[in-house]
């Protein structure tokens, strides 16, 4: 049903010459991906809200507005972390949005790519657990702690409110939705998620004080014992968007055959290949202060590790140093930006509490 | 293991060219003592270095790091050094999140003129490590290293 409505919303919005194109989810034999439509008689083949995330949309719209603003107006129907991406590659310079409208739904979580593709579990059951006030055994565990499940002001332009509601409500996020939602003739609805939130804010705040990674070294390898060095995580993570990733730079990382062995004497045995925590700990230097949690990182993970554990816990870290929650304030990212007068605790030598 | 009883510690220095590398050539030229424990490395400005290189340091087996700029409003590239200090910030945060010392990666300001200040930084920097003994940092990832002692 909440499906149903936003299709008609769609082709709506195409008969009326409001878009052009729509990038929204499309079922595969055992998933779900993004589509790309440009035909009313295509939105049939969308299924808007998906009970699967298999990538993150705001990385399919950096790819499509590589070199411009999108060409046609796009309607984009994100989930609220998606979205949360969207702005923040917006901020980046990587995702131009002037010819794009994003919705934003209230969002039941999704399944694990894994799960869904052994087990279906499909949206109907996700959206029952989430209108009784659950979330869901089956959703992610990013999911399961999700601190914005639901659609913010000025993170998007339209909201798609489903939570606590039998009839699915739209309402504006920004001065371009409620233009966009008037020439449509749709009246703005109202409905109250704050029960939704708040019960993902509470497991969130659980999840930080139980599943820290802790004890430095010894930690931190045991944590990333069976790391294969793949690097999906970093190829799935929509905030990792360099061209040439700097842990993949071979003329960094890739030594002369005698270093081997002098590391092997120095450092009484070297593990091969070589480098792999420096990687994980490199790439939260490079990218936590954004990390927007969307957990992607964990689902690419083909040995399971919980990876989220680790960039989500840190990054929380990290953005409370800078003030910032990535994809909801507006200032730049901490990693493009700087104060002058500020941040005086890391100058110096400050011997922490031990 | 062998221990190398509380030898001199190895302080990985990334020096801005504009300034701290050349307070460290004023102490030098002064006579001023500073220990043979800090190694030197000339950048540009401190804000060229990625802050994965100071891990990349303290992995490689520095007991420490220091990145030293030019004083706030005297970066020769205007804001190099806020930007440095961000960086800073960042990997301080993540080597204190997981649980490791935080204060093995330093920033100092230290303008060209100050070869006192070079000097006396240095001395008390290398006896605090001293103090800490090893790194745990050192070695991640490899077969030897003070986690792998037990
Ligand atoms: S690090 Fe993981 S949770 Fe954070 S933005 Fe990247 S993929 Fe998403
Ligand atoms: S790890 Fe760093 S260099 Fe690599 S893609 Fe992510 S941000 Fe870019
Ligand atoms: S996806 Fe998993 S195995 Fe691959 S590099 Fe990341 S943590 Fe390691
Ligand atoms: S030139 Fe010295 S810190 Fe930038």
């Amino acid at each position: 049903m909440s499906n149903e409505k936003l299709r008609e919303f769609i082709k709506t919005a195409m008969s009326k010459g409001l878009i052009g194109a729509v990038m929204a989810p499309t079922p595969t034999e055992t998933s779900y991906t993004h589509a790309l439509i440009t035909s009313k008689r295509d939105v049939d083949k969308l299924v808007p809200i998906a009970p699967v995330m298999q990538w993150n949309g705001a990385d399919m719209l950096r790819r499509i507005t590589r070199l411009g603003d999108a060409p046609r107006k796009t309607l984009a129907i994100l989930r609220p972390c998606e979205a949360r991406t969207f702005k923040e590659l917006v901020k980046f310079n990587q995702i131009k949005p002037d010819n794009i409208i994003v919705l934003v739904y209230d969002c039941p979580g999704t399944v694990h790519v894994r799960d869904y593709a052994k087990k279906k579990i499909e949206l109907e059951t996700l959206l029952d657990e989430m209108q009784s006030g659950k979330i869901s055994d089956s959703v992610r565990e990013a999911c399961k702690i999700c601190e914005y499940p639901v659609p913010v002001e000025n993170v998007g332009d339209v909201g798609y409110g489903l939570f606590g509601t039998d009839d699915p409500v739209f309402f504006p996020l920004s001065e371009k939705g409620s233009e966009f939602l008037s020439a449509l003739g749709i009246t703005p609805g109202e409905r109250d998620a704050e029960k939704w939130v708040r019960i993902h804010r509470e497991n969130r705040a659980k999840w930080l004080e139980n599943e820290r990674i802790t004890g430095g070294r010894k930690g931190i390898e045991d944590f990333l014992s069976s790391c294969l060095n793949c690097h999906n995580c970093k190829n799935m993570c929509p905030i990792c968007f360099c061209k040439e990733c700097f842990f993949e730079d071979r003329t960094i990382f890739e030594y002369n055959p005698d270093k081997y062995y002098d590391w092997a004497d120095d450092k009484e045995g070297i593990r091969l290949p070589t480098d792999k925590v420096l990687f994980h700990l490199g790439r939260l230097v490079h990218m936590g202060t954004s990390c927007i949690g969307c957990g992607l990182c964990q689902q690419a993970c083909p040995v399971d590790i919980p990876l989220y554990r680790l960039f989500g816990i840190v990054a929380h870290d990290l953005q409370k140093v800078f003030n910032y929650t990535p994809g909801i304030t507006d200032d730049p990212p901490p990693v493009m930006d700087f104060r002058e007068d500020e941040l005086h605790e890391f100058e110096g030598l400050r011997e922490g509490g031990e | 293991m062998n221990k190398e009883e509380k030898q001199e510690p190895v302080i990985v220095g990334f020096f801005c060219n504009w300034c701290t590398s050349a307070a460290a050539d004023l102490a030098g030229t002064s006579r001023l003592h500073y220990p043979s424990s800090i190694r030197p490395i000339r950048v540009m400005c401190s804000s060229t270095v990625d802050p994965v290189y100071l891990l990349r340091a303290l992995q490689e087996g520095a007991d420490a790091t220091i990145l030293g700029g030019c004083h706030p409003g005297d970066c020769h590239y205007i804001s190099g050094n806020f930007k440095a200090r961000r960086r800073v910030a960042i990997v301080k945060t993540v080597l204190k999140s997981l649980g490791f010392d935080d204060t093995r990666v330093r920033l100092e300001w230290i303008s060209a003129s100050e070869g006192q200040k070079f000097a006396q930084v240095m001395n008390e920097y290398t006896d605090y490590i001293k103090r800490r003994g090893q790194s745990e940092f050192k070695y991640i990832d490899s077969l030897g290293g003070d986690s792998n002692e037990q």
